[in-house]
């Protein structure tokens, strides 16, 4: 979708705030949520933080839209109802869940990497070399096609091997298991002539998105 | 496509006064509904405080620097050659590897999100999530280098890593000059959080430090 997360290339978005050495959070209730998030096992939540309304995604702070995208789908999937979070306390009524998550699956998580990489032959629509361009595409739903790659020309670099294609993942459309392709563009090519010539971008790119060029 | 409905991204929108209750409140609830278990949690709270962080993409620097073989075997395969140093899991399924030399500069950004190398090194710090790291990186790489204190020179060419799919991205920063009698510990010891996302780069050691 066309939302405030796809923010590359943008002007006016304040400031970096750096800090050398910075954590990786700010408070002990950050790690506490993201830990939240893993062990619901919600799957993919980009699709919820990406549907946060602009004006609050660039009001709140980074766990506070995972916070929000987290109440949003586990409600939406049903383990939970408005009125508990509200509340903060479980319906009587309702039944006791099992953990989805147990201590040896969130050790086991650590230890061994989940691939996602497919195991299909299918083959490339494109190869090393070829000169390809992002297509001109608007959904209004969930991509990893960022804007300021669209109807720009680069050049296959490697072959990443076949994923999904996340653009569907969260409907019921069947998976669409297609090349994944590191693309690079020269910095004139998406920024214009007033880009250093010398320096370029690279980014992974899902064969859908690209067109010869 | 599952859109978070609005009238509950809309209740949800309001700041928490107090976030940290917030979490804890609904922790408690999601354990007592039997959704979580707490010593699940407590595995992966460990994790991210403990366990995972720039120590351990340091220890993969220094190994490069000293192991001609490992190195390659890095920036071929930067998974397994990753895995063989004992770090894998949640965000380093795909681990591409970019070099640093004294003609190319690498720096990685996500600009849809904050997709980072976790086993390598932790979670992203605030200022890699900033809209305007993400939004600036892409378009003027330099400028943001320049304003965290890394001015590069016109001649060297510039590469950024725009992180939005199944890869995640780690620089293999220039080993410093004056490193050369010191081992593969104290090395890891010079080798910053920073330097891997491609801001800073190792500095050499001072005189008097580490040796």
């Amino acid at each position: 979708m066309n939302g405030i997360h796809d923010m590359g290339g943008m002007h006016g978005l304040g400031e970096i705030g750096y800090k050398e050495s910075a954590p990786g959070y700010d408070e002990p209730w950050e790690v506490r949520l993201f830990a939240l998030v893993q062990a619901m096992r919600t799957g993919g939540l980009r699709a919820y933080i990406e549907g946060i309304p602009a004006p609050d995604y660039l009001r709140m702070g980074y766990y506070e839209r995972w916070y929000t995208a987290l109440i949003t789908r586990i409600i939406e999937r049903g383990s939970v109802t408005l009125a508990e979070v509200d509340s903060g306390r479980a319906d009587p009524a309702s039944a006791k869940a099992t953990p989805a998550l147990t201590p040896e699956i969130a050790r086991d998580l650590l230890s061994r990497s989940t691939k996602t990489e497919q195991d299909i032959e299918l083959a490339p629509r494109f190869h090393v070399g070829d000169s390809v361009r992002g297509r001109n595409m608007n959904p209004a739903t969930h991509t990893r096609m960022p804007r300021y790659t669209r109807g720009k020309t680069g050049v296959v670099e490697r072959d990443r091997g076949v994923f999904d294609l996340p653009d569907i993942e969260q409907t019921s459309a069947e998976p669409k298991p297609q090349h994944v392709y590191l693309i690079r563009y020269a910095g004139r090519e998406l920024w214009g002539e007033e880009a250093p010539p010398n320096d370029s971008l690279y980014i992974d790119m899902w064969e859908d998105y690209l067109e010869p060029a | 496509m599952s859109q978070p409905s609005s009238d509950h991204a809309q209740d949800h929108t309001d700041v928490p006064s107090d976030p940290a209750l917030r979490v804890k409140a609904l922790e408690s609830l999601l354990v007592e509904k039997g959704l979580v278990d707490p010593e699940a949690l407590d595995v992966l709270v460990d994790t991210y405080e403990n366990r995972v962080g720039p120590r351990n993409g340091a220890q993969v620097v220094a190994r490069a620097w000293v192991d001609p073989a490992y190195k390659q075997r890095l920036l071929e395969d930067g998974t397994a050659a990753i895995a063989e140093s004992g770090y894998s899991g949640g965000q380093g399924e795909k681990l591409t590897v970019v070099e640093n030399m004294s003609s190319v500069h690498n720096v990685i950004v996500c600009t849809l999100c904050s997709c980072y190398p976790w086993p390598v090194l932790g979670l992203p710090p605030t200022w890699y999530k900033s809209f305007a790291y993400r939004s600036r990186t892409v378009i003027d790489p330099r400028g943001v280098l320049s304003e965290l204190g890394l001015d590069l020179p016109k001649d060297i060419e510039v590469r950024v890593w725009d992180s939005n799919a199944a890869s995640r991205y780690f620089v293999l920063p220039e080993r410093p000059d004056g490193t050369e009698s010191m081992s593969e510990t104290d090395l890891a010891t010079l080798v910053t959080r920073d330097s891997m996302i491609g801001v800073a780069m190792v500095a050499s050691p001072t005189v008097g430090g580490v040796s």
